[in-house]
């Protein structure tokens, strides 16, 4: 089975129709004609990562996000780059194929890294979750005593909160990546990936902090895009192995990269 | 008793060199918000460009001013602080209403033709646009009304200046002045130290909560750093990192330049990358704004108001 084939049979079950215009949805490195041994999904393809799938005999690599370190995976200003010749030499000597898929995914019923993410954080009934961010309801708590769970949860040891902990909070509306939803009234707690901090299309940092001014109860939970998007990748593995049988497939987790 | 006529006497003094400093203010009129503006544009010399998110937020643009503030973004907290400091002005770097429309927007219309994919695609409403009835907005504005607030929005024309001062007043802050390899450049050699020493040594000099993030080696020896106040893109970062130890900049996008940096960690290159959050850089480009505007504008007193770290982290 070549990268080409499994590219066709995921177009044949995603479910929507295949946009041939997507710039991300694409092979982004390596022939799509080798024969593949085995598939890894990811969330981020970071050299580690590709080590780690080389390691584990899983020669093409199916990353949610970029592999070349800017959204649209241009090159044309990395040819000089040492990084970029390490780690295309490093694809390309192990006979490994990159292709992304991201968009598509977020077209999909349901939408595997929202329900991923949703699963990960410990808010019940999000299995059916399509990338349009909905309102669910948790038991009540404070925001405080949530982020801890999160924290429990996730592993993460770098995200981000704003607002009052001693908020009582339980109607969650999250949206994973960069989909940082924008806070609603019907809503006490938003969690996102990431967002721009200021100036952007709504900048939840400072209308949750405002709104904390206030006296209103909410929150912010700002996870990070690998923390965020990453549990949606395993769910994409069991999915693939649905309809492919004949290759291992795993996910291979990015690391959360930050420390603080 | 004594010391009290000792103030009333003081008091008196004061009000009469008060009083005789007015003389040739109220011969002009009170200051308007409106008038220091223009005339912080006439100091600033530059011509503001169509696209330019400058000008007045919130509040009446011809309240005479008592005293001016200038801020990285206003908050509720900053607004409150600036007031009770005896501002009415206050000097914003970012939004003020959650975004750079800068206040109530239509929502965007449903779009005309299914999205490719199909219809599962999120409409921009979710992530975008402010109701005229938002209850954070609404309130926000009527403290600022109530408060006799004006709020004005500088960023395109404080970045405007020929001595952009946001990044070296970031490295004031960070007690990093002496330390600045060459004029019109960003890079710092700082003391030897670990990448985790410096992390603490910014933490307490900027007194960060939970904001910031940092990616590479620990134990790497930090000398030369690069100071990027705001926004870096991953042009930038692919252009400079080598020449650095270590970058500081606002914030990034995680799935490009905390994966660059990631991935430079993985070749073993010992360099690294700390964000310290996009308004926490600005905060001292700002408190730098407030001392350039005390040159331009001597009648009313003007302060900084820091922002602070607005981030904190999980138990």
């Amino acid at each position: 089975m070549t990268g080409r084939e499994v590219v066709e049979l995921i177009k044949q079950h995603v479910g929507v129709p295949w946009n041939e215009n997507s710039y991300r949805d694409t092979f982004k490195l390596g022939n799509p004609d080798s024969t593949v041994k085995g598939i890894a999904t990811t969330v981020m393809v970071t050299f580690d990562m590709l080590k780690r799938a080389n390691q584990a005999g899983l020669n093409m690599v199916i990353s949610h996000e970029d592999t070349f370190w800017n959204d649209r995976d241009e090159t044309k200003d990395l040819t000089a780059n040492h990084l970029y010749k390490t780690k295309t030499e490093y694809v390309l000597k192990n006979d490994m194929i990159i292709w992304r898929i991201h968009d598509h995914m977020h077209a999909m019923r349901p939408d595997f890294t929202v329900v991923g993410s949703l699963r990960s954080v410990g808010v019940k009934g999000g299995e059916d979750s399509i990338m349009r961010p909905r309102v669910l309801t948790i038991p009540e708590t404070t925001f405080g005593e949530f982020a801890s769970q999160v924290k429990r949860l996730t592993g993460s040891r770098a995200f981000r909160c704003v607002g009052n902990p001693d908020a009582k909070v339980s109607r969650i509306l999250l949206g994973p990546g960069y989909a940082t939803p924008k806070m609603t009234a019907d809503a006490d707690v938003v969690i996102g990936g990431e967002q721009q901090e200021a100036d952007g299309g709504f900048d939840d940092v400072e209308y949750v902090a405002d709104a904390a001014s206030l006296g209103m109860p909410k929150g912010l939970i700002m996870l990070g895009h690998v923390i965020s998007e990453q549990p949606g990748m395993e769910d994409l593995a069991k999915w693939m192995a649905t309809f492919i049988k004949d290759v291992p497939i795993k996910f291979v987790p990015a690391e959360e990269p930050f420390w603080t | 008793m004594k010391k009290t006529d000792v103030s009333r006497r003081h008091f008196s003094l004061l009000a009469g060199t008060l009083a005789a400093a007015r003389i040739p203010l109220t011969a002009a009129g009170p200051l308007t918000a409106q008038e220091v503006v223009a005339r912080i544009q006439t100091n600033l010399g530059a011509e503001s460009s169509a696209n330019s998110t400058d000008g007045f937020k919130a509040g009446d643009p011809s309240t005479p001013v008592k005293g001016i503030a200038t801020t990285a973004m206003a908050t509720i907290d900053v607004l409150k602080r600036a007031s009770a400091g005896g501002a009415n002005l206050v000097i914003t770097y970012e939004p003020t209403f959650f975004g750079r429309q800068d206040g109530p927007t239509p929502p965007p219309p449903p779009p005309s033709s299914p999205p490719p994919g199909g219809s599962n695609r999120p409409s921009p409403r979710m992530f975008i646009g402010l109701a005229a009835d938002d209850p954070v907005y609404t309130a926000k504005k009527e403290l600022i009304e109530k408060s006799g607030l004006v709020v004005y929005r500088m960023r395109d024309g404080w970045q405007s200046r020929k001595d952009n001062e946001m990044t070296t007043g970031l490295a004031e802050s960070l007690g990093w002045t002496k330390y600045r390899v060459k004029p019109d450049d960003v890079l710092y050699d700082i003391p030897k130290a670990t990448a985790e020493e410096t992390v603490a040594y910014i933490r307490k000099k900027l007194n960060l909560r939970g904001g910031l993030r940092a990616v590479g080696d620990r134990k790497a020896t930090v000398r030369r750093v690069l100071l990027y106040p705001g926004t870096m893109t991953p042009t930038t970062m692919w252009q400079r990192y080598e020449e650095t130890d270590l970058i500081v900049a606002g914030e990034v996008r995680e799935w490009e330049n905390t994966h660059y940096a990631a991935d430079i960690f993985t070749v073993g290159e010992k360099r690294g990358l700390i964000t310290i959050g996009r308004v926490v850089s600005e905060d001292p480009g700002m408190r730098a704004c407030a001392a350039w505007l005390k040159t331009v504008v001597k009648e009313v007193p003007t302060q900084w108001v820091t922002v602070g770290d607005l981030y904190w982290r999980a138990a």
